[in-house]
């Protein structure tokens, strides 16, 4: 695969596995607390398995997740099927060509992702 | 990156935040012994040349767009997290696959203490910055 290794990260490299990363609450306290995401419309890009998105979900109003890796998307809306989660939703795609309408978020997360 | 973070810029609503956290690669991670409720420094390890040019790579997006008035900074910061591993050996086989990192640490005490303890609980500290920007009302 011959892509640029500094220009088009996030395009072709899946996120890598969320397991040993930070606890979401944990993280959300650190940049500034709930309030960041509370009753807001949030967009995860990069979201791998789902890790954050799913941490946060029963805060923010609505929840999507955008990453290229089919099979890590693929996780996380098994997991979203299982938790019983309403207002998160998930999607295979690229953050160069966001499938979404303008203005449509509040909060924009890049987390481990850019 | 600039043409994802145009994106990004589009999606949000006026007003709206960006929330940009990533590894701090210019931190060294440290790899600790866990004592009880305390951690006694083994070694280092750094982030590979590739990662850092990614690294740097983004801060020069970043600071285009806000450059560009697209995005104004709110607010920075960094925290640690530690990755908690059974033991020294399946520390090193984390290094050894690990995208980010070197796959050599750079130790701090000698092999004959690594051995005596090689069975302890072990982290790696590593730091994560993070950073807030606000899309511009005048962009």
């Amino acid at each position: 695969m011959g892509y640029h290794l500094t220009c088009d990260v996030g395009k072709h490299v899946p996120s890598v596995s969320s397991i040993l990363r930070p606890d979401p609450l944990h993280e959300l306290g650190e940049w500034g607390g709930e309030e960041l995401v509370r009753r807001k419309r949030l967009l995860d890009l990069g979201c791998g398995d789902g890790r954050f998105a799913l941490g946060v979900a029963r805060l923010a109003s609505s929840v999507e997740g955008l990453d290229p890796d089919e099979g890590a998307i693929a996780a996380a809306k098994k997991t979203v099927h299982r938790s019983g989660v309403t207002n998160v939703r998930f999607a295979v795609g690229a953050a160069q060509q966001l499938p979404y309408a303008d203005a449509a978020f509040d909060v924009v997360l890049l987390s481990w992702t850019l | 990156m600039v043409h994802a973070l145009h994106e990004v810029h589009r999606v949000l609503a006026p007003g709206g935040v960006l929330i940009d956290a990533r590894p701090d690669s210019r931190v060294a991670a440290s790899i600790e012994r866990g004592r009880r409720r305390r951690f006694q420094v083994f070694g280092s390890v750094r982030t590979n040349r590739v990662e850092l040019a990614n690294d740097r790579a983004s801060d020069l997006a970043i600071s285009r767009v806000v450059e560009e008035g697209l995005f104004r900074r709110r607010r920075r910061g960094r925290f640690w997290h530690r990755v908690p591993f059974a033991s020294l050996p399946e520390l090193r086989v984390y290094l050894r696959e690990h995208l980010r990192f070197v796959h050599r640490a750079r130790w701090v005490v000698d092999e004959a203490t690594r051995r005596r303890y090689v069975n302890d609980q072990f982290v790696i500290r590593r730091a994560v910055r993070f950073e807030l920007l606000e899309k511009t009302a005048n962009a």
